[in-house]
């Protein structure tokens, strides 16, 4: 089970949706969600900065297109992981199914790629599965769709 | 891991039992016991509280469709919205050009009719100039006319004139040589038979050129 999920998606009902999927497949015990990669990306860079790795999330899961945000998914994961040093499981969760996009995404850092649709929970039941690969590095990116 | 005491164990279980009150969410999970009771608790608080889950994230994927439902009609309302908006403004652009094409009509009509007055009015003009033409014309050949009229009033005048002229020499002479024939004694018999046929033929030529001169007179007088 991982312990702290951090969910950066600007659609609110999609938090619900998320959150109790995760809760029914014993994903995660701890779920935050964020409206916005700028505040995302804020708290990351106040975690870098501190050093105190007590509330950061062990994964990250950052929808494509954020509306009201100043920069998209791709460019928050690049942030994360090349601007702010922290080695968190991080992945884009989108409808999105584009190639060029996921191609960014790799160039990124991005992990994995979910395809958001009504039946999430078989997707999030194949990533709980292949997770530990992820926490060690030894998965190569995913597209699950 | 949390654990309990007995006695809040107790109390969780009888609050279930009571009131049907009991824990929700993950915290469930992290309880830890060696009660069998409370352990029959936590399942049915977490299959209570996964029972809610499901429903909630039922509803909730429900609202999510009717969401994106919504989502997209109002996308296609708002195409047909601009659609609308699109074709209203060619309508209009159509109006104004067909307003214009009509006032431009409306001059070239005024103009037509303009154009048309004009004509009439020099195809009259025209008519009233044909008219004067012929008149003209018909002034030009009776003046021709009476010119060769008078011309040959004038020239039968002249042929009247003349052999007047001559009937008259001819009476003249003749009468000159009878009376030289009667005084120088020489016999006159058939001079004087000549002289008074001539005389008499002289006479009546005579009234018949001055009939003529009287006819042409009254002929040129009535022109």
């Amino acid at each position: 089970m991982i312990d702290s999920i951090l969910l950066v998606d600007d659609e609110d009902l999609f938090h619900l949706v998320f959150e109790d999927a995760c809760s029914l497949l014993d994903i995660s015990l701890s779920l935050n969600a964020l409206n916005s990669s700028d505040e995302a990306a804020k708290l990351f860079q106040k975690w870098f900065q501190d050093g105190e790795n007590n509330d950061k999330p062990e994964c990250v899961f950052v929808d494509l297109n954020i509306i009201g945000s100043s920069f998209d998914g791709i460019e928050l994961i690049r942030k994360v992981n090349f601007e702010y040093g922290n080695h968190v499981v991080i992945g884009i969760i989108s409808s999105s199914n584009e190639p060029e996009e996921q191609a960014k995404a790799v160039q990124a850092g991005a992990q994995f790629w979910i395809i958001k649709s009504d039946d999430i929970e078989p997707r999030l039941e194949e990533f709980r599965k292949d997770y530990e690969g992820y926490k060690n590095r030894t998965l190569p990116f995913k597209v699950y769709k | 891991m949390i654990k309990l005491d007995k006695n809040s164990e107790e109390n969780l279980i009888n609050l279930l039992e009571s009131k049907n009150i009991g824990l929700e969410g993950n915290i469930v999970k992290l309880f830890e016991t060696e009660n069998s009771d409370f352990k029959e608790y936590l399942i049915k608080c977490s299959n209570k509280d996964k029972d809610s889950r499901r429903k909630r994230l039922e509803i909730t994927k429900k609202v999510q469709s009717q969401n994106n439902d919504l989502s997209i009609l109002n996308e296609e309302n708002q195409k047909m919205m601009n659609d609308l908006q699109s074709t209203l403004k060619e309508t209009e652009e159509q109006r104004v050009k067909i307003e214009i094409q009509n006032e431009e009509l409306i001059e070239w009509r005024k103009e037509n009719e303009k154009i048309q007055q004009d004509l009439q009015k020099e195809m009259i003009n025209s008519e009233r100039a044909r008219i004067d033409a012929e008149d003209a014309k018909i002034n030009a050949l009776n003046d021709l006319d009476i010119l060769q009229k008078r011309n040959q009033t004038e020239l039968i005048s002249t042929i009247v004139r003349v052999a007047l002229y001559i009937i008259v020499g001819v009476g003249i002479v003749t009468t000159g040589v009878y009376i030289v024939t009667l005084f120088s004694g020489k016999d006159a018999q058939i001079i004087s038979a000549a002289w008074s046929n001539i005389i008499g033929i002289l006479l009546t030529n005579s009234f018949s050129i001055v009939g003529t001169i009287m006819g042409i007179k009254y002929a040129t007088e009535k022109k």
